[in-house]
C-alpha cells in the first residue's frame, strides 16, 4: 500500500506558487550555497530569515510537523552539532587546519574556538535547507510532482522515476518503522552492542531484508500495471500539465533564485566573502 | 557486458530505480539514528548494501539512479543539503555494480555471488574515489585528505557492508524470487 504524505490543500502564498517555482528555487538556494561552499554568518543569517519566513508563510500546523521537527533537531544538535562541535570535520579544511585557541577540553579532545563558532554555523546552515525542504512534502499536491518534473523539460521516464521516487518515499519510511516495532516485539534487540562488526552488521538484516524483498515484490505490482497500461511505447499524456502555468509571483520567486544562486558564486568567487572565518566579537567573548 | 539488455531503460528500470532511490533515501536517513558500528573514523552505512544488490540484481541504470536520487533525498531530508559529487560518486557506485548484473543466473550460487560481490568492491572503489577527489576541487582539500581522510575510511566502510550485507540480500532474494515464479 502507498502512504502519501500529508498532504492538505491551503490557500497560501506558498501553494499558490507553481510547483515548478518551488522546486527551482529550493534548488537554487542549495547550490547557492553548497557549491560554492558558503560559511560566512553573514550571508547564512539572512538566508536563514528568509527560509524560516517561507517556512512560516506555508502556514503547516505545529501538530503535523512536530515528529519531523523532533527528528530534525536530535539529529542536528546532538549528532552533527555535537560532531562538529568536537572533531571540526564535516565542512571547511581551514576549521581544523588553522590553529585556534583552545576553550576547553573533553575527553582529550580540545574545543578550540573555530569548532565552537563552526558548529554554531553548521547548525544555522543546516536548518536553513531544512526549512526549505520539509514544506514540499505537506504542501505539494503528490500528483503534480511527475508532470513538474516534466514541465521543467525531463524526459517521461525519468519524470516518472522522479515521481515514484518522491511517492516510495514516505511508504519505506513506514514499512522501515513497522518492520523495527515487529522485530522489537520478537525480542529482537537494535541496541545490544555485542560482537565484532561483522557480527554486529549481520544483526542489522532483519531490519534490512524484510523492506528491501518487500519493495522488490511491490516493484513486479507496479510494473504489471504500468505495462497493463503501455508505459513507455507512446510518449505520455500529463494531464495535470495544463494546470502548471507562471504567474507574477513566480517569476518573482525564480528572479530572487537566480539572484541568490548567482549571487552566491559572486560573493565566493568574485568578491571573496563567504569562506569560513570567526567573527572578532566571537572570539572576544572567550578572551 | 556491453549487450543491449544491460542498459535498456524501460518500465522494469524506472520502477525498480526509483524503488531503489527511496530505499536509499530512508535507510541513508535512518543510520543517522541508529547506532551503527564505527571504527576509528570508519563507519559502516548498511544502505549501501542496498544499493550494490539493486544494481547486482537489475542493472547500471537501477544502481546510478538509485545512488544518485538516493542520495540526494537521504542528504535532502536529513538537512544536509547537496553535495553533486557525493550523489554522483553513490550513482557510480550503483552503476559499477550493476555491470554484473547480466552475468547474475542464480542468486544463490557461490560464483555468482562473489562475482557480485567483487563487481561491488569495484564499484565502492570508483564512487568513492570520484567523491573523493572531486572534493578537492570543491572544498580545496589536499591529496592527502582527499586520499587518506575520506577516501580510505568510505571505501573500507563500504566494502566491508558490501561484503557481509550483499550475500545475505541476494540469498533472501533468490527465495522471493523463486516463490513469486519470476
Amino acid at each position: 500500500m502507498l502512504v502519501t504524505w500529508k498532504y492538505r490543500p491551503r490557500n497560501t502564498f506558498i501553494q499558490r506558487l507553481d510547483p515548478r517555482t518551488r522546486l527551482l528555487f529550493f534548488f537554487c538556494v542549495i547550490f547557492g550555497l553548497t557549491l560554492p561552499d558558503i560559511w560566512d554568518y553573514r550571508v547564512i543569517l539572512p538566508l536563514f530569515a528568509m527560509s524560516l519566513t517561507l517556512y512560516l508563510l506555508a502556514r503547516i500546523e505545529w501538530k503535523d510537523v512536530k515528529r519531523v521537527w523532533l527528528f530534525i533537531f536530535v539529529l542536528v544538535f546532538m549528532i552533527v552539532g555535537l560532531n562538529a562541535l568536537l572533531s571540526g570535520r564535516g565542512g571547511p579544511a581551514s576549521v581544523t587546519n588553522t590553529a585556534s585557541p583552545v576553550v576547553f577540553e573533553v575527553l582529550g579532545i580540545d574545543v578550540t574556538i573555530a569548532k565552537i563558532w563552526f558548529a554554531l554555523t553548521q547548525v544555522v546552515r543546516m536548518i536553513t535547507m531544512t526549512l526549505l525542504a520539509i514544506p514540499i512534502p505537506y504542501t505539494m499536491d503528490p500528483n503534480i510532482y511527475g508532470t513538474a518534473f516534466r514541465k521543467l523539460g525531463s524526459s517521461d521516464k525519468v519524470s516518472f522515476t522522479m515521481d515514484l521516487a518522491f511517492r516510495f518515499l514516505p511508504t519505506f519510511a513506514r514499512d522501515f518503522t513497522i518492520t523495527m516495532d515487529s522485530q522489537r516485539a520478537r525480542g529482537y534487540e537494535l541496541e545490544k552492542v555485542k560482537g565484532g562488526i561483522a557480527s554486529r552488521l549481520r544483526k542489522l538484516a532483519p531490519l534490512i531484508i524484510p523492506v528491501v524483498m518487500q519493495s522488490t515484490v511491490t516493484g513486479e505490482e507496479v510494473i504489471d500495471a504500468m505495462d497493463l497500461r503501455a508505459f513507455g511505447t507512446n510518449p505520455r499524456t500529463w494531464i495535470k500539465a495544463d494546470d502548471l502555468r507562471y504567474k507574477f509571483a513566480d517569476y518573482i520567486m525564480l528572479g530572487l533564485a537566480l539572484i541568490l544562486l548567482v549571487g552566491g558564486f559572486v560573493l565566493r568567487f568574485g568578491l571573496g566573502i563567504g569562506e569560513f572565518f570567526i567573527p572578532d566579537f566571537f572570539t572576544n567573548l572567550f578572551l | 557486458m556491453n549487450n543491449s539488455s544491460t542498459w535498456e531503460f524501460g518500465t522494469r528500470q524506472v520502477v525498480y530505480g526509483a524503488i531503489g532511490a527511496a530505499l536509499y533515501g530512508v535507510l541513508s536517513w535512518a543510520s543517522n539514528f541508529v547506532p551503527l558500528p564505527a571504527a576509528g573514523n570508519v563507519t559502516f552505512r548498511p544502505a549501501v548494501a542496498v544499493l550494490i544488490f539493486f544494481g547486482v540484481a537489475y542493472g547500471p541504470w537501477v544502481g546510478f539512479l538509485a545512488g544518485f536520487i538516493g542520495n540526494t533525498l537521504g542528504d535532502a531530508i536529513s538537512g544536509w543539503g547537496f553535495f553533486w559529487n557525493w550523489s554522483v560518486g553513490n550513482g557510480l557506485m550503483g552503476l559499477v555494480a550493476g555491470l554484473v548484473a547480466a552475468q547474475i543466473k542464480d542468486f544463490r550460487a557461490q560464483g555468482d555471488i562473489v562475482k557480485a560481490v567483487i563487481y561491488g568492491i569495484v564499484g565502492v572503489a570508483v564512487g568513492m574515489l570520484f567523491a573523493s577527489f572531486t572534493e578537492m576541487i570543491t572544498s580545496g582539500i589536499d591529496f592527502n585528505t582527499a586520499l587518506v581522510g575520506y577516501f580510505v575510511p568510505a571505501f573500507i566502510g563500504n566494502a566491508v557492508v558490501t561484503v557481509i550485507l550483499v550475500p545475505i540480500l541476494m540469498i533472501a532474494f533468490a527465495a522471493v524470487a523463486s516463490r513469486r515464479g519470476r
